[in-house]
Formats: C-alpha cells, sequence, structure tokens
C-alpha cells in the first residue's frame, strides 16, 4: 500500500472515529431508577444485558414481552407472574422502589430471534407493534429509553432483516444508544444517533457494558 | 352434562384401557418445561468390546425439522508454514433459500474476524452440520445438553461455535483424545458459544468413544481476561459399555487423576465454585452435570418428556431393571449391554418409538385407526420424525482406515429412510446429498426422495410401514451382512495400491446411493398407488374390486363415543 494511500485512510478512519467520538461525547445521560429490562425481538442478548446489569449491581426488574399497561403498572408489573412464553424477574429492591413505582427507565437488548418470538407466541409484525406501543408509552410518561446491541455483526443481517427490524423499532427512538463494535461496523447505529441526535456509546465486549450502566444510572 | 354422556366418558375411558391393554399413570400431555433440556438430537455409543464386531459406534439423530441437510467432503491439504485458518461462526439453524446458495458456501460470509495459525496437514473428511469422519477414522454425534443461564455466551466475543469446533477437530485429529484436545483448547484460547450452549459431543476412534461435554462460561468473557472461555470434560465410555446422551449431560463426578477415562479444562471446578453452581464445602463432590447442566426428573415425573436415558438403556440391558421412577440424573454413565450390539441394532435403536413402554406414543386411541406413531407426540422418542439425517458412524480396528471407518447415513425420519454407507477412505460423496432444502420439493436432492416416501406412509402407517420395512430389509439389512464381502475386496486393491481403495469405495458408495434413493423414489409411487383414497390397489392383480386397509373396530367403536360425547346438552 502506497503511504499517501495509508494517510488518506487514516485520515479518513480518523474523521469517522472522530464523529462516533462526537456523538459519544454528547457526554452519557444520566438516568434514575427503577429500571425494567426487556427485548426487542426475543434473542437471548436480553439474559446477557441482566447478567451486566448484576455484576453492575443495578437492580432491575425483567419481562420479556411487556405491553403498555403492564409497563404502566411500574415495579412488580402489576404482580404478574410467569407462564409459558412469559417470563418476569426481579432483582429491584422493594424498600427502594415499592411496587407500583413507575419505572424511570426502561432497556431494550435488541436482537430478532424467530425461535424466541415464536417461544413467545409473537410474530415479527406483532413483537415491532407491541415495541411501538411500549415507547410511545415511555415518550409519553418521560420514561428513559435505552437501546443496547451486543449481538455483533453476525447477527445483524441485511437492510429489512428481522433484526435490522428491530433495531428501527427501537433505536430511533432511544434517549441513548449502547452498542459493541462489532455491531457496528456499518455504521448504522451512527447514523441512526447522528440523525436522531442521540448519545451514542460503542464498547469492545459486553463486559464494557458494566462500567457504561454504572455511569448512567448511579 | 347428562347422564348418557357420562356413562359414555366412563365407557370411553374404560375402552381406552382395554384397547392400550395397559394404561401407566405416567402418561399424561406434557412436562413442566423447566425440566426440559431440550428437544433435538439423540446420541448413542458403543465401545469395541460392547460391538459384535469390535467397531466402536456413535450415533447422530440430527433432529431439528427446519434445519439445513445437506453435506460436503472437504479433501486432505498441506498447509505452507504461516498460513492460518479462518474461523467461522456456523449456525446449526441458519437456512437459505436454494436460489441464494448453499448453506456450505454461504456460512464463510460469517467470518468471525479471528485467523488461528494452520497446521502443517489437515485430513480429509465428510460432514454435515458437524464434522462425522475423518479420514483417520475420527468420528463424531452430537446432542444439545444446555447450560445454566449464566453460563451462555452469544456475545460475538465468543469466536467458536460447536459446529465450527467439530470441523477443526476432524481436521486435525488422528484419535478421539486428540480431537478433544483439539476442541478443548481452541474453545478455551478463543471462546465458545454464540449461537450455542452446552452440548455434547460422542468422539470416537478404533479404539475408544469418549463423551464430551462443553459450556460457555458466560456473556462478560474477553479473551484479554487470561480465562478459560469454555468450560469441558471429557469421560470415556469403558470398552465393553454402551452409552447415550438424549440432550443431557452425562458426565457427573469426575477423577482427572484417571488420565485413561476422564480429561478437563482447568477450569472445571473453579468456575463452578466462581458462579455459586458448586459448593466445595457442601461435602459432596464435585458434579459436571449438577453444576452446569442440571435437569430434574425422571421419565416417569415428566409424562415421557424426558424418557430416551431410560428407554435406551431399558432397551440395552433389560436385566438391569431400570425404573421410569428414576430421577434421571441418578441414571448411570455407561451400561454393560445383556449382548453385544451390531450395527442392525444400532439402526433398530435410532428407530425407537418406546412401543409397549409405559410412554408408548400408539396406546389407546393415540395413533388413529393405522396406529401412526407421529399423530400424538406428547412422549419424546429417539424417532420423533424430527432428523434431518442420522448417523452411525463406525470406527474398525484391524482395517486400513480408509476401509474401516464408515459413516451411515439416513435421510429425514428414520422409521421410513435407510441408512447408506460412507466410507473414511471415499473422496467424493454423492451429489444429491449435498443439495436441498426444506421449502423447495426437489428430484434433485436424496432428503426428498425420502421424505416423498415417508409422506405417503402417513396415510395408512400401520400397513405401509411393512412395505418400507421390507425395502430396508432388502436396501439395507443385505448390505451389512455384504460387508466382509465389500471390506475383502476394498483390502485387496488397499494392498496394491491405497489410492485404488479408495476408487474402489467412492465408486461402490456413490452407486449404491444412487440404487437407494431410486428405489426410495420409486416406493413413494408405488404407495401412492397402492393406497390412493385409502383404498387397496394391487398393481399386479388389477382387479375391480379393490380392498381397504382394516379399520380396527375398536376405532369405529372410539368414533361413535366421541359421537356422544359431543352431542349437544338437552335442556
Amino acid at each position: 500500500m502506497m503511504i499517501h494511500r495509508r494517510i488518506s485512510l487514516s485520515f479518513c478512519a480518523a474523521a469517522v472515529l472522530g464523529l462516533a467520538v462526537l456523538i459519544a461525547g454528547q457526554a452519557l445521560p444520566k438516568a434514575g431508577l427503577p429500571i425494567l429490562t426487556t427485548s426487542a425481538g426475543q434473542s437471548t442478548d436480553v439474559t446477557t444485558l441482566n447478567i451486566v446489569l448484576d455484576e453492575a449491581a443495578i437492580a432491575y426488574d425483567y419481562c420479556d414481552v411487556p405491553t403498555p399497561e403492564m409497563v404502566a403498572d411500574g415495579v412488580g408489573l402489576g404482580g404478574r407472574e410467569s407462564g409459558p412464553g412469559f417470563h418476569v424477574e426481579s432483582t429491584t429492591d422493594p424498600d427502594k422502589h415499592p411496587a407500583g413505582t413507575p419505572y424511570k427507565a426502561v432497556i431494550f437488548a435488541i436482537g430478532a430471534s424467530l425461535k424466541g418470538m415464536g417461544a413467545s407466541g409473537l410474530t415479527l409484525d406483532s413483537e415491532e407493534a407491541r415495541l411501538k406501543k411500549v415507547i410511545d408509552l415511555c415518550k409519553k410518561n418521560k420514561i428513559f429509553v435505552m437501546a443496547v446491541h451486543i449481538g455483533g455483526e453476525s447477527k445483524r443481517g441485511p437492510a429489512g432483516s428481522d433484526n435490522e427490524r428491530m433495531i428501527d423499532a427501537v433505536a430511533p427512538f432511544a434517549d441513548a444508544i449502547i452498542v459493541t463494535k462489532d455491531s457496528n461496523k456499518d455504521g448504522r447505529f451512527t447514523k441512526i444517533a447522528e440523525a436522531r441526535k442521540i448519545p451514542l456509546t460503542e464498547v469492545e465486549y459486553a463486559l464494557g457494558l458494566v462500567d457504561i450502566m454504572k455511569q448512567v444510572f448511579q | 352434562m347428562n347422564i348418557r354422556r357420562l356413562i359414555t366418558l366412563g365407557g370411553m375411558l374404560v375402552l381406552a384401557v382395554v384397547l392400550a391393554g395397559h394404561m401407566s399413570t405416567a402418561v399424561g400431555e406434557s412436562a413442566p418445561a423447566d425440566v426440559i433440556a431440550g428437544e433435538g438430537c439423540t446420541s448413542i455409543l458403543v465401545g469395541k468390546d460392547a460391538s459384535t464386531d469390535g467397531s466402536v459406534m456413535t450415533t447422530h439423530t440430527c433432529d431439528c425439522g427446519t434445519c439445513d441437510w445437506t453435506w460436503r467432503h472437504v479433501p486432505a491439504a498441506d498447509h505452507k508454514p504461516g498460513s492460518t485458518r479462518k474461523v467461522y461462526h456456523i449456525s446449526q439453524y441458519k437456512t437459505w433459500p436454494p436460489s441464494e446458495g448453499l448453506k456450505w458456501d454461504l456460512y464463510k460470509n460469517d467470518f468471525t474476524g479471528l485467523e488461528i495459525p494452520q497446521v502443517a496437514h489437515t485430513y480429509a473428511y465428510h460432514h454435515g452440520m458437524f464434522g462425522y469422519m475423518n479420514e483417520k477414522q475420527v468420528s463424531i454425534g452430537e446432542s444439545t445438553i444446555g447450560c445454566q443461564r449464566k453460563m451462555q455466551n452469544p456475545t460475538p466475543a465468543a469466536k467458536l461455535d460447536l459446529s465450527m469446533l467439530t470441523l477443526l477437530g476432524v481436521e486435525r485429529a488422528a484419535t478421539a483424545r486428540e480431537a478433544i484436545q483439539i476442541m478443548g483448547s481452541l474453545a478455551e484460547k478463543h471462546g465458545y458459544g454464540f449461537h450455542d450452549d452446552g452440548e455434547m459431543l460422542a468422539v470416537a476412534d478404533p479404539n475408544e468413544a469418549w463423551i464430551f461435554e462443553i459450556c460457555p462460561v458466560g456473556p462478560l468473557w474477553t479473551p484479554e481476561s487470561g480465562k478459560p472461555g469454555a468450560v469441558w470434560a471429557a469421560q470415556r465410555v469403558p470398552d465393553d459399555h454402551v452409552s447415550v446422551c438424549p440432550n443431557e449431560s452425562r458426565i457427573g463426578e469426575i477423577d482427572l487423576a484417571n488420565k485413561d477415562f476422564f480429561m478437563a479444562s482447568p477450569n472445571v471446578v473453579s468456575l463452578a465454585v466462581d458462579m455459586g453452581y458448586y459448593d466445595p464445602q457442601g461435602g459432596k463432590p464435585f458434579s459436571f452435570k449438577r453444576a452446569y447442566s442440571p435437569v430434574e426428573g425422571s421419565a416417569a415425573s415428566t409424562n415421557g418428556r424426558i424418557q430416551r436415558l431410560w428407554r435406551f438403556f431399558d432397551l440395552v440391558a433389560p436385566s438391569g431393571k431400570f425404573k421410569p421412577e428414576t430421577p434421571n440424573m441418578d441414571l448411570p454413565f455407561s451400561v454393560k449391554p445383556d449382548k453385544k450390539i451390531s450395527i442392525l441394532d444400532v439402526m433398530t435403536m435410532t428407530r425407537d418409538r418406546s412401543y409397549g413402554t409405559p410412554f408408548d406414543p400408539v396406546q389407546g386411541i393415540r395413533g388413529g385407526p393405522f396406529k401412526n406413531p407421529n399423530y400424538y407426540r406428547g412422549t419424546r422418542v429417539i424417532d420423533h420424525g424430527l432428523a434431518e439425517y442420522s448417523t452411525i458412524t463406525q470406527s474398525r480396528a484391524g482395517l486400513p482406515d480408509a476401509i474401516g471407518g464408515i459413516v451411515w447415513i439416513a435421510f429425514g425420519s428414520q422409521d421410513t429412510s435407510c441408512y447408506m454407507p460412507l466410507y473414511a477412505g471415499m473422496t467424493e460423496i454423492p451429489k444429491s446429498f449435498m443439495v436441498g432444502d426444506h421449502w423447495t420439493f426437489s428430484r434433485d436432492s436424496v432428503r426428498w426422495a425420502f421424505d416423498y416416501t415417508d409422506f405417503h406412509v402417513q396415510v395408512a402407517y400401520s400397513e405401509a410401514i411393512k412395505d418400507i420395512q421390507a425395502a430396508q430389509a432388502k436396501y439395507e439389512t443385505e448390505l451389512v451382512n455384504r460387508l466382509p464381502e465389500i471390506d475383502a475386496e476394498a483390502l485387496a486393491h488397499y494392498k496394491k495400491k491405497p489410492a485404488k481403495a479408495a476408487e474402489f469405495l467412492t465408486a461402490f458408495a456413490l452407486n449404491n446411493a444412487t440404487t437407494v434413493t431410486n428405489a426410495w423414489w420409486k416406493l413413494g409411487d408405488d404407495l401412492l398407488v397402492k393406497y390412493n383414497r385409502l383404498y387397496l390397489y394391487d398393481a399386479e392383480k388389477r382387479g375391480f374390486s379393490r380392498g381397504q386397509p382394516a379399520i380396527p373396530d375398536w376405532w369405529k367403536r372410539a368414533a361413535r363415543a366421541f359421537d356422544i360425547l359431543m352431542e349437544p346438552d338437552k335442556k
């Protein structure tokens, strides 16, 4: 490779990187507790998200397929319990946030899995519709929305694919986007963040989310 | 509900009991979902002193239903010093429309970014979803076992999926032990998981059969951590024993001082302690399955959902009087079979439907008038009609590897399919094995020949399966009986020139595959004619009066009883 070409490529890379840093440099937003974690597309990435929060010692409620009504019911999701195709968990401290306390943040782990959606009795269309309703509720009630994509390039898929539809359903409406570098190789999240002026943070590994979560929620 | 209906309902219940001949309280609708580790593949292992011909055998019923079934042969290759081997993500489940191409070309679009140092020489091998048999007779079978949820690592930090691991294993290993060490160490170094979690591989060579189990270590693992990116253990099946993995971890306590029978990653105990799955102060020895992949329940307590483990041991060693009520975790790792096991026995085991057990899928009215085991799938049997294909590998000492190694393949559901051999020394595989998918019918694909026939069996199962069994006797049993003759001929070629033996075996197996495939296309045609519109057409007699498959009287009575049951209440 010729030297001047190397310099040009380096300049381009620096420019792109600088832009990403600039977007990330909007400063990581702060958000409050309590938190609800959920999936956009029913992949196992939401398990990773929950493990990240455990590691960061941040308590959360989890529901794989919450409806707007469930989110509106706040901590404890109105007392709903796990059943076939429906899972809830909670590590939220009831002394700090008793049942019914409105959520201040909802974190979506984006990742489409036909197997996961099938197990929850969902189709791509119904999952998309559900997500729209939940996000509408969050916006209406000023609930902080965080979009997380940690599945990497391999789980992205081409434009219009299942995973990309899940990204479109959540990321443009988020108050913060956190992705692994591998998930943003094509700059898709950078473009969304730029267009919508959403702080975007890239991490190398899922482990990097631990510190990010601490910064946002503590 | 009126009195008449109550009486009828009671009558139906009695009828069902009488018809079934036996009715266990163990039979029910379904098990609680949380005790089911998986609904996938079954893998059987047979030690060399447990088989009738001294071969070491493994099986894999590739149970999916919507996955890719295509196969490839990869030739041996020499590699220059400093060359690298790219590592790809390979999903067991992802498929592509034929118009876009074939899986074993397209998977290379999913490069992980990892290139590992290449070895000087890679062995030739045959593979489908996994690497099954290489030219050194190293063979593999598979069954998903699952793992603790917090151990899953679907992040891109884990570079190695199970399929990729097996390809690397058969490329590089000359023995089962080597394959285990290669797969284990690569997974430790580069991280295991992504598309897969807890998995079992049956790894064998002409002398030994091993169960190798591997799990990810959680999504927060990074290669820079310096910690292993996988946890694994391997236990050898005693030579005179047989074992099985039906989607449940089989390795319990491990004795790493006994190197002839155990291997493990360095974190095998420490990870369990760190993650809270094992308490060294608890007074109990460490158990791999209890720590990393616990499954609660028994065949009976889960109404047959996890009955394959009990069923296998009951099949091979009835003298052991294994009870379906015994918790699966308490069943043995392996058993000595009551009699030595032949390749035909193993073929039959892969077709097992648990008939005559408390979990019989056709007992009572479950199978309909023609006792079709596919109507009522409450019991998870070994042959569940889900297989993309099934394999039986034979690694045979005393023969050159090219002749000794055989992977038998039956495409589609085992009960209506036919096992065809591919020898380790073959230099190509049938083209019809390399194409096709579930959503596009193709007469070029071997799998569709078997599905075509299978489809026509479903109409009058109890009758049509007899036609299938007759064909299996002709094309499968007769071939197995001819094996010594084929071995001798191949050996004669081999002694003159090994390449001639490879040519002979390749030609023989390709010809056999063509013969069997054509026979099954014709069998499908014949069944369509014979059972057309649920009558019986005798193509030889061509008589005016056609018969009808016998509808059993108990079915007619059950139908009448159901009518009464469904009558609207009279006010």
